[in-house]
Formats: C-alpha cells, structure tokens, sequence
C-alpha cells in the first residue's frame, strides 16, 4: 500500500514540472479512457461495470466504519480533555454524574465478565451439540432439529430478557439460594442462551462440509465414531466453527435488552458471578434520555460507546489471529 | 485345493444391496499372503464395493445389506460378535483421492497408534521414519514432519497415506484405485512401492488400468456388473482370458 501511494506521489511530482502539459494530458487521458471504453466488446464493460458494482459496497462499509469511529470520537472527545474525565475514567470505578465522576470501569468490567461467561458456556455447549447433529443424529431427527434451532436465532432479544426475568432469575435464586438473582450469572447464562443457536447452527454446517473421506480415513485405521468426530472432522472443521465464535462475540457484547433487564444495574464491580452489575450498552440505553443536562455525562456514554466498539473489534481480531494460526497449522485454504 | 498357502482372505457367497439395488453378485473368491491381487472392471461394476466390504466401511452407509460370508484368517468378520474396530486395525486402506487428515505430516502418522494406545513418544518416533522410508517418502519430508500434510503434491500426499495406513502394521492393504488421480511420474513411484510391499503384505489393488494391474498383481479378478467373471493368475488371463467380456474389457472394448 505504501509503495502505490509512493508511485502516487512520484507521478504527481513528475508531472508538476510541466504544468500545463500535465493539465492537458490529464483531459487527454480522460478522453482516451472514454474512448477506450467505447472500444471495448460487451463482455469487457460487463466486467468492468462488475468490478465498480462490486467495489461500491467495499468502499461503502469502509467509509461507514469510519464515520462512526469519528461521529463516536468526536462526541466522546469533551470528556476525554475535560479535568473530571480524560484517559482515566476507563480505570475509574465511580459513575456519579452529579458529582463530576465519570469513572465507566464497572461497565466495562460487566460486559466483559457477561462476555466472556456467555462465550464459555455457549461456545462448548453449541459445538457439542452441532457434533451431535452432524455426527450421530440420523437425518430425519437432524433436519426438525436444525429447524426449532434456526427459529431459536430468530426470536427477539426482548422476548430472551422477558422469559429470563421472569423465570430465569427466579430459578437461579432458587437454585443457589440468593436474595438476588439479577446479576452477572444471569446475563452470561441468558447471553448464551441467546447465542447457542447460531454456534449449534453455524459449527453444523462447518461439520457437515468436511470432507467424508476424513471420516472413512479416520474410521479405516480402527478409530470409533466418537474419536473420529473428536480429533479429525471437529478438528479440521476449525475454520467454520471458528466463524461461529466471532459471530457470536460480536453478538454477546453488544448484546443490550435482554443483559439490561437481568444484570440489575446496580453500579458497582462484581466481585462473585451472583453480584449485580452494569454492562456498557445498558447504562448508555438507560442515561442518554437525561445525559444532556451535563455536556460531560452525555460525551462520556459515547466514551462508553466507543470502548465497546473497542472491546468488540479486540475480541474479534483476537479470535480471527487464533482462527488464522489454526488453519495455516492444518494447512487448510 | 488352496492347503499350499495360508490364506488371508476367502470370500464366499458375497451378495451385497444399496437399498433395492443390487451391486455384487455371489462373489466367491480368496486371496493370498503376501501377493497383489488387482481387481479390474469397468466404472461402476463393484470393485469399491468389493473392497469395502472387507473393512467393512460399507457399514457406514445406511442402506447397504449384505449375505454371504467374509473369512479373515479363518473368522467371519461379518459375524454378530466379530469386533469391527480390531478387523480395521488388520486390514488398513489407501484411498481413490489422497486423503491426509488436516494435520502436520506427523500427526497423520502417529494418529492411529496413539489412537490404540501407543503414546511412547520414542516409539512414536520410530514409527514415523519407518512407516515413512517403506513409504519412499521420508528423504523427502524428513526436514519438514511439523508442516501440514496438505501442503504436500498430490503425489507425496498418497504416499503419506500409504504410510498412515502402515502405521498400525495390517498385514492386509485395500488399495483402491491409489494412482488414478495422480500424474503418471508419481503413478510410476507408486506403483514401485506397491511391488516392494507385496513381500510383507496381502495387498488388494482396485484399478482401472488393465497395464497396471498387470504390471504389479499376481493374481487378478475381473468383475463386470456386479459378477465376478474371472479369478486366475494375473499370468493366465493376461495371456488367456477365458471368458469374451474378460477378454473385451482387456483389449479395450469395453470399459
Ligand atoms: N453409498 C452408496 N449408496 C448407493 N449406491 C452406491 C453407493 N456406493 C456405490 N453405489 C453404487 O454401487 C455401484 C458400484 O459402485 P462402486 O463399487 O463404487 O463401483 P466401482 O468402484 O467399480 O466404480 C454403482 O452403481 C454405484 O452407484
Ligand atoms: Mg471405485
């Protein structure tokens, strides 16, 4: 990239030693471009007309992604240069509008700890599931099954924290005998409750598209079913279930209804899985309605904001970099 | 008739079934210790089949039904308490496309040993540089054993398969059809191996390739539509086929 911008700039210093013959060859140029184009046979200018179609949307999503990055620095700014904020709020744990502190360490500690507890618990469940699907599920059962979980994918957040509320958070004060059940154990197991589908549905299909002569070559040296499924299709199946994982990290932080109506809110750090917490994306949902009484306040949700969109590309990269290490040691693609 | 040769494999009555179609037709065949029997026939007549059902790998497929009788070493391997697992372990395969497991060429190697229980890693070692030499292929992977197996050309990666499949020592080798998606330099080196292995192993080559099977095999099987048309020495029917379709499909008529 830095040598094409290099030729760039070379070009451009050459051609500003003749001015004006630069500004004429420049229509020239155009001109021959046109009429290159005209030349061209018809499949040429589909190809071509292909190509720039194809490209918009790349250019696209680009300029989006870094829009919102300035839209978030931009409002997020104030309170990163203001004497009550600046870099420290991230390690601060004291959120008091009224009272100039702005510190979002417990919103971060909470989407993190929600995270990575949804992550641990769905991620094994759904592989474990799709291995059942896949390996030892006879079709007539797969197909149904595969069925309720695509449907599963599909039903609303809101309608995962309502059924949570209602009974999730109940039973975990049953079960473990708590006064209050809302807190981070609920929003990591609602989290992945929510996110199993997509982990059993997208490791599936991975499964199924490796290769049967895997299979046959792992079953010829006198493996069992289980070992098969185990050290050589989960296994060269890595890439796919690894698509499976992003997809779902991507989901578990930005996740917002469902964690906001059972982690009960509650600012503070959570020291055990039955403490309540804040996560990020429900102390921005809850305060930005009244965070413009203070120009800070609502400058420091976006700081919020943009922290998350930090952690959810931090999570996703470094799953990519792992995923990238697992196929180039197994050689696939 | 066969009290000269311990047999390995005898075959009796062979009728096999994907759902409501049959595929073999009451083979009855056997073949012998430490030679090359090649099964031709033209596509689709069987000869996978055939070869599938002596590791039983046909099992997998819902619909296959079977009658008839496969003896290894005197037992039924298709016998209600015949133990598949211990039957694949005598018997190893080499497949039509080359198959490594996603794995460094090592782990293709030590996969079924460690897989029955062997973890000495010295062993292990050991296994690796001889499976590889017998192989032909350890000079030139020797530097490279943590590098993906499918990294390698087609050609190498066949020969790591054959290797694999030596790793936990069957003395009987299914080969089905192990050069046809190779090019004719690694068809050639394959073939060589195949005539060095013959000494230690019973091998089953399916091919294709009437030369081939020529070439490498001492006994021959030829196997039209599902029915076995002629079993004898590779030497007899290359000289004398005694049915007109062995000797069609030979000269080139059909197939
Ligand atoms: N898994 C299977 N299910 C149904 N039919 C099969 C299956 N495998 C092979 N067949 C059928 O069995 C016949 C013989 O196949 P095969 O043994 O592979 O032939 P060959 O190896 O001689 O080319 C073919 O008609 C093929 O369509
Ligand atoms: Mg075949």
């Amino acid at each position: 990239m830095t040598d094409s911008r290099l030729n760039e700039k070379q070009q451009q210093s050459d051609g500003s030693h003749e001015p004006k013959t630069r500004a004429y060859g420049s229509v020239a140029n155009v001109k021959r471009i046109i009429q290159n184009i005209k030349r061209m046979s018809r499949s040429k200018k589909i190809d071509i007309s292909g190509k720039i179609l194809l490209f918009l949307p790349t250019v696209m999503s680009i300029s989006i992604i870094v829009l919102i990055f300035t839209f978030l620095w931009i409002e997020a700014f104030p309170i990163f240069v203001a004497p009550e904020g600046g870099i420290g709020i991230i390690t601060n744990p004291i959120w008091n509008p009224n009272d100039g502190q702005y510190g979002i360490l417990v919103f971060i500690a909470g989407s993190f700890l929600c995270t990575i507890l949804a992550i641990s618990i769905a991620v094994p469940l759904g592989v474990g599931g799709a291995v059942f699907l896949s390996e030892y599920c006879p079709n007539s059962l797969r197909r149904p099954i595969r069925m309720i979980v695509e449907m599963m994918a599909a039903i609303p957040s809101i309608v995962y924290g309502l059924w949570a509320y209602l009974v999730l958070v109940p039973t975990i004060e049953t079960i473990f005998n708590v006064q209050n059940g809302l807190s981070v154990l609920a929003g990591g197991l609602i989290l992945a409750i929510m996110l199993l589908p997509t982990v059993v549905a997208v490791s599936d299909d991975a499964l199924q598209s490796v290769p049967r002569t895997y299979r046959e070559a792992s079953l010829a040296l006198g493996a069992t079913k289980t070992e098969t499924a185990i050290r050589v299709v989960l296994s060269a199946a890595i890439p796919g279930i690894g698509a499976a994982i992003i997809l779902s990290l991507g989901r578990a932080v930005g996740e917002t209804m469902a964690v906001l109506m059972v982690t009960g809110n509650t600012l503070q750090i959570p020291y055990t899985l039955f403490d309540p917490t804040y996560v990020m994306t429900s102390i921005i949902t809850n305060q930005l309605g009244y965070a413009f009484i203070y120009p800070l306040w609502r400058s420091a949700l976006f700081a919020v904001a943009l922290v998350l969109l930090l952690m959810s590309i931090m999570f996703t990269s470094i799953a990519k970099i792992l995923i990238k290490w697992g196929i180039k040691s197994r050689g696939l693609a | 008739m066969k009290s000269d040769y311990e047999y390995h494999i005898e075959i009796e009555n062979l009728c096999t079934w994907f759902g409501e179609k049959q595929i073999l037709k009451n083979i009855t065949c056997y073949f012998e210790d430490s030679s090359v029997t090649a099964i031709m026939g033209p596509s689709g007549c069987g000869k996978s089949t055939l070869l599938r059902s002596i590791n039983r790998l046909n099992d997998l497929v819902d619909s296959f039904r079977m009658t008839g009788k496969i003896m290894l070493q005197g037992e039924n391997i298709y016998a209600p308490d015949a133990d598949v697992y211990e039957l694949r372990r005598r018997v190893g395969m080499v497949f039509q496309r080359p198959n490594p497991f996603p794995m460094s060429i090592r782990d293709n190697i030590t996969y079924g040993p460690r897989l029955h229980g062997l973890h000495d890693s010295d062993e292990l070692e050991r296994i690796v540089e001889h499976t590889l030499r017998r192989a032909a292929l350890w000079d030139e992977v020797k530097d490279n054993l943590d590098q993906p197996a499918l990294n390698l050309s087609g050609g190498q990666q066949q020969r790591l398969c054959i290797a694999r499949a030596l790793s936990i020592d069957p003395p009987i080798l299914l080969m089905d059809e192990p050069v046809s998606a190779l090019d004719p330099i690694s068809a050639a080196k394959i073939e060589d191996l195949i005539m060095q292995l013959k000494k230690d192993y019973t091998i089953i080559l399916v091919t294709h390739n009437v030369q081939q099977a020529f070439r490498v095999s001492d006994q021959a099987a030829f196997l039209y539509l599902g029915e076995l048309v002629e079993f004898d020495k590779t030497k007899r029917i290359a000289e004398a086929p005694e049915d007109p379709r062995t000797e069609a499909f030979i000269t080139g008529r059909i197939g």
